[in-house]
């Protein structure tokens, strides 16, 4: 335990004098969480609209008040020729074009079924999705009240009460906030282990250090800590600023939360580690790095994409994500409120994934030792 | 330019002898595209979902199983108290409930107005707001069928149907948005990381000022040190390009050769990129982590790659015009989904050679006088 | 100070006029001044941080001089840094090869740099590995070479395309003594074909194989002459060298005496610089006797070159007019 600390304290002595690496695991990701949480999100609002309508009939220009009026459009153009809707869709000036054909008013009128067409710019599928939803509930939102006008005591059959939990406002950052935090713990933590453990690598001081009487886990454990406390305080900091600058609610206890973000870190170290044992270059190790950390906490977290869509082989993969444990917990506690009861299964897997790495970690610098 | 040739064979040599550089530089393409292509999908599908099913009458069934064979749910558990709602929403388990209440079936039978409801999830708004719009959705129709039955005056589907058309990507495939950039962004990463490090490398090694001192001249230094990374990165838009139409079918409707010309003129912006963080760089460290947190960061983020710029506040709406990827993604994407040529893109195209010209000559003019 | 230098012009490699070089308010180099010939093998010694790198890097066009002029080869290094490159070598204390190169893709490298044609790159190839020593290991990579073949090869890469002019900034750094003095041979060799060689160092031993060598310190240059020319600020002051078992003593004891100039801890002895050529050596014994200290042995010395670097040192000091602040930012 003395060497370990030893060790621990001249990596600690070395991390405080780097102080432009210090400003970096300290400023920078506040820096990001406050750039990217301001800039992102999915709210999908002004969508630009162009009507093409071919009816001119009461009816018609009830259709596009329908859709001028809900909030989520603005009509940006009335096209007369069916080339001007190729040129303002291959140019993304519209993404929605609203075709109301000929004769829609008189079916109407005459208890017909009438058609309207939209066409959508489905280049960005999310988007286009949730744009594709708006347009099919507003018109059937008029479908209905014209039904309901033109048969008079006809009352609607069902009724949906929608209610969303946990963020009633389906406010887009809310969602995408935690999911930042988890992915700039993981980045810094990752980034600055693997890049520190291979510089003394490539400047050979490690083999200084493996001819002292210490075991390679003691070792590990030693090089590691500092790195530990660093990037926890940098992640309780992010924490503290998405509470402040966004908004983000604490409905959940604080002790939980601190020691799931501490299993965490210490995960995301431990796989620093590990990668700093398998490359020898600080390119080579920069480049793993992006490729298990970067790519990963990015994608198969959940940060952005649900989990529950992935093709199986994918869901497979997400299982040794360790910020996928982290997302779910850390949703669960600020946004749900919930306890121990509900979390331990994600602390049991951040730990699993941290002991694991660790062990491959010290079994390689073994390997490395002996070799 | 017999230096240039020779400084690239060095810095050919130099890659082949880190065992573990050429298979991260062409493996990880393919590894983030199978990942971007199959996982990063923002389509909401199978959205796990709880029935509080407390009515159990027919009708209850029948709109159960409107949910159950919609490809956009998967019933995951039947329950018939609405106490069983919270357990599962709180472990995410489901992340939407309908309750049936008692009486539904009753109602409809007489009539009346049925009421159900629906609980989201909302801890991921996105998924939560789509779902709950297809879930309303599947109600509404539901509801225009019942309406029909009912009354023989009204037509079957509601009095307007709409015809939805979806130009580009019928499908709304998230894939066919995404993959043409993670083209973009493995051009990004390949060419401006690897640069600036191998730049750095040498000043950190002392080998730089070795070559300072030959007659050397600067641009055959700059070119024969950028040329290997740019056909790196070549290789790379091949290889991925390759795998995006004949795995991912991606269609790619436009001009292969405007796609290779425009990506060249991208690379001469990420290779400026690199040139220009190993002149503010004195260790790869350094270089890593600028390249990383100051440009590839906002890169992904900014640059309409993942998250709708037109979503944006304003502010950083007018700063995103500064981010090349920007520019190169709405012409990757036209020219594979829309297959748009140069006379709907020439303002991306110009934008771009713009952005690639200034970063470039700033680098170099950067790397010139610090020679001095 | 020696500055002169009456060679023909012609017959000057190097000539440095005033050269100064600052960094922010620290001046590096301040106001240097020598001439070397052609074919002569000229010796920069100083302490660390004396200015010596400053200076070479100045003389290969890598670092502007803040004033005054420098000529290599007759061309100015700030009008044309890039004729200056053609004409010489350089090589670094830090052996600067591609460590992932093999010894013979180092060679071609360079080789390709400096455009030595095809026909021509054979003899050199040739001349580099019989130089270095490194025949049969030429497909071994420089990573993986001893301390002393790569500095050779270094210097082999270095000199590739035969320049008339060679500076070295301390080319024997970290390598071991059998090594630095195959090295040395090598610069003789240099030498007698006619190139010009400049290096700096701070061993002094190896300074003694220089035809010439310039003494710096903080940044100025405190001597400059032949190794024998140095010695001769001994030559009215002998240097006497006392055996004695409790050598601290002995010095305090002969500092009070006014016939000494002043003394120093030379290895287990004493060096008592005396003033004047009168004294006998077996006199200063008589001193320590008188003091009521043992002494085992007294003999005269002739100076050496360490007597002289650190004479030359001590009256640089000296002459500085604002004493302490500048030897300690000098240092």
């Amino acid at each position: 335990m003395r060497k370990v600390l030893a060790i621990a304290r001249k990596e600690w002595r070395q991390v405080l004098r780097d102080v432009p690496t210090l400003l970096i695991v300290l400023l920078v990701p506040l820096f990001l969480l406050w750039l990217y949480g301001y800039a992102l999100n999915f709210d999908i609002r002004r969508v630009p609209l162009a009507v093409q309508d071919r009816d001119a009939t009461p009816e018609s220009r009830q259709i596009v008040a329908a859709f001028t009026n809900s909030g989520y459009f603005d009509q940006v153009a009335s096209v007369h020729a069916d080339a001007e809707i190729h040129r303002l869709l291959d140019r993304n000036l519209a993404r929605l074009v609203l075709v109301i054909p000929e004769g829609t008013g008189r079916d109407l009128r005459n208890g017909r079924q009438a058609r309207v067409q939209v066409l959508i710019n489905g280049d960005n599928a999310n988007t286009a999705t949730t744009v594709m939803g708006y347009a099919v509930a507003i018109v059937g939102g008029v479908s209905a009240d014209l039904q309901i006008e033109r048969l008079g005591t006809a009352v609607a059959p069902l009724a949906v009460e929608p209610r969303v939990w946990f963020n009633p406002e389906l406010n887009s950052t809310l969602f995408l906030v935690p999911g930042l935090i988890g992915f700039i713990a993981m980045i810094t933590a990752v980034v600055l282990t693997a890049l520190s453990v291979v510089r003394e690598k490539e400047r050979a001081t490690m083999e200084q250090i493996r001819m002292a009487p210490i075991g390679t886990g003691h070792y590990v454990v030693g090089k590691v800590l500092p790195y530990v406390v660093l990037s926890f305080v940098s992640a309780t900091a992010v924490l503290l600023a998405a509470m402040a600058f966004f908004g983000m609610p604490m409905r959940g206890s604080w002790g939980l939360l601190l020691t799931v973000t501490f299993v965490f870190v210490a995960g995301a170290l431990a796989l620093g580690l590990l990668i700093s044992t398998l490359v020898d270059s600080q390119q080579a190790a920069f480049q793993v790095a992006l490729l298990v950390s970067f790519l990963p906490t990015f994608i198969l977290s959940g940060f952005v994409f649900p989990i529950a869509s992935m093709p199986g082989f994918v869901r497979a993969v997400t299982y040794v994500v360790p910020a996928r444990y982290y997302l779910a917990a850390l949703r669960g506690i600020v946004l749900k409120g919930v306890g121990f009861a509900y979390v331990w299964p994600q602390i049991a897997a951040l730990l699993i994934f941290t002991a694991a790495a660790m062990a491959l970690a010290a079994l390689r610098l073994r390997r490395e030792a002996a070799g | 330019m017999r230096r240039v040739f020779y400084l690239m064979w060095k810095e050919f040599l130099e890659l082949r002898q880190d065992p573990r550089i050429f298979p991260i530089v062409f493996a990880a393409p393919i590894i983030q595209l199978t990942l971007l292509g199959y996982a990063a999908t923002t389509d909401v599908r199978d959205v796990p979902t709880l029935v509080v099913d407390v009515d159990r009458s027919a009708e209850s069934r029948a709109l159960m199983n409107r949910f159950e064979f919609s490809p956009y749910f998967t019933v995951v558990r039947v329950e018939s108290s609405t106490a069983a709602i919270d357990d599962p929403l709180l472990r995410g388990e489901a992340w939407m409930a309908l309750t049936i209440p008692a009486g539904y079936g009753e109602a409809l039978r007489r009539g009346e107005t049925a009421r159900v409801q629906l609980v989201a999830d909302g801890s991921d708004a996105n998924s939560a707001g789509i779902g709950l719009g297809y879930a309303t959705n599947l109600v509404a129709s539901y509801a225009a069928d019942i309406l029909a039955e009912r009354t023989p005056a009204a037509p079957r589907g509601g009095a307007l149907a709409l015809d939805v058309r979806v130009w580009f990507n019928p499908e709304l495939q998230s894939r066919m948005f995404m993959i043409p950039g993670v083209l973009a962004l493995i051009l990004l990463v390949v060419t401006t990381i690897l640069t600036s490090m191998a730049i750095v490398r040498e000043k950190e090694v002392g080998t730089l000022e070795q070559l300072n001192v030959t007659p050397m001249r600067r641009w055959e230094l700059v070119g024969g040190k950028l040329l290997p990374y740019a056909l790196i990165g070549v290789v790379d838009v091949l290889l991925v390009s390759a795998v995006a139409i004949g795995w991912f079918h991606v269609p790619l409707r436009g001009s292969f050769a405007l796609l290779f010309g425009m990506s060249l003129v991208f690379v001469l912006n990420t290779l400026g990129i690199g040139l220009f963080v190993s002149t503010i760089s004195r260790t790869q460290q350094q270089a890593m982590i600028i390249a990383a947190f100051f440009f590839m960061m906002p890169m992904t983020y900014l640059s309409g790659f993942i998250f709708p710029i037109e979503n944006m506040p304003q502010a950083v709406q007018w700063s995103t015009y500064a981010i090349p990827l920007r520019y190169y993604l709405v012409i990757v994407r036209g020219i594979f989904l829309k297959g748009v040529g140069l006379e709907t893109l020439w303002p991306q195209a110009l934008a771009l050679l713009g952005c690639g010209v200034v970063i470039l000559s700033l680098a170099v003019l950067r790397s010139t006088k610090r020679a001095g | 100070m020696v500055t002169a230098n009456q060679a023909p012009a012609g017959d000057l490699a190097i000539e440095v006029h005033d050269l100064t070089r600052r960094f922010g308010a620290f001046v590096a180099v301040d106001g240097v001044s020598f001439d070397v010939r052609r074919g002569e093998v000229f010796g920069f010694l100083g302490s660390n941080g004396a200015g010596k790198s400053t200076t070479i890097r100045m003389l290969c066009g890598l670092l502007q001089p803040t004033s005054g002029t420098a000529r290599v080869g007759g061309v100015d290094v700030t009008r044309d840094p890039e004729g200056v490159k053609r004409r010489l070598g350089y090589m670094s204390q830090r052996f600067s090869l591609y460590e992932r190169l093999t010894v013979d893709q180092n060679i071609r490298f360079f080789a390709g740099i400096y455009g030595i044609d095809r026909r021509e790159f054979d003899d050199r190839r040739r001349f580099v590995v019989e130089m270095a020593g490194l025949a049969g290991r030429e497909q071994l990579l420089a990573r993986d070479l001893a301390g002393g073949w790569r500095q050779r090869l270094a210097l082999g890469c270095a000199i590739l395309h035969r320049p008339p002019i060679v500076l070295l900034d301390e080319p024997t750094g970290g390598v071991d003594p059998l090594s630095r003095r195959r090295f040395w041979a090598l610069i003789e060799r240099l030498s007698a074909e006619g190139t010009t060689v400049l290096v700096t160092t701070h061993y002094l031993d190896e300074a003694e194989h220089c035809h010439r060598l310039a003494i710096m310190h903080a940044g100025r240059l405190a001597a400059l002459g032949t190794t024998a020319g140095l010695k001769g600020v001994f030559e009215r002051r002998p240097i006497v060298q006392v055996q004695a078992p409790r050598p601290v003593e002995v010095m305090r004891a002969l500092d009070a005496r006014p016939e000494v100039e002043k003394t120093s801890i030379f290895g287990t002895a004493v060096h008592v610089v005396l003033r004047g050529a009168s004294h006998a050596p077996d006199a200063v014994g008589g001193w320590v006797r008188d003091a009521g200290l043992r002494v085992d042995a007294v003999a005269p010395v002739n100076p050496s070159l360490e007597d002289v670097f650190l004479d030359v040192v001590e009256r640089a000091e000296a002459d500085r007019p604002p004493a302490g602040a500048g030897a300690a930012r000098g240092a």
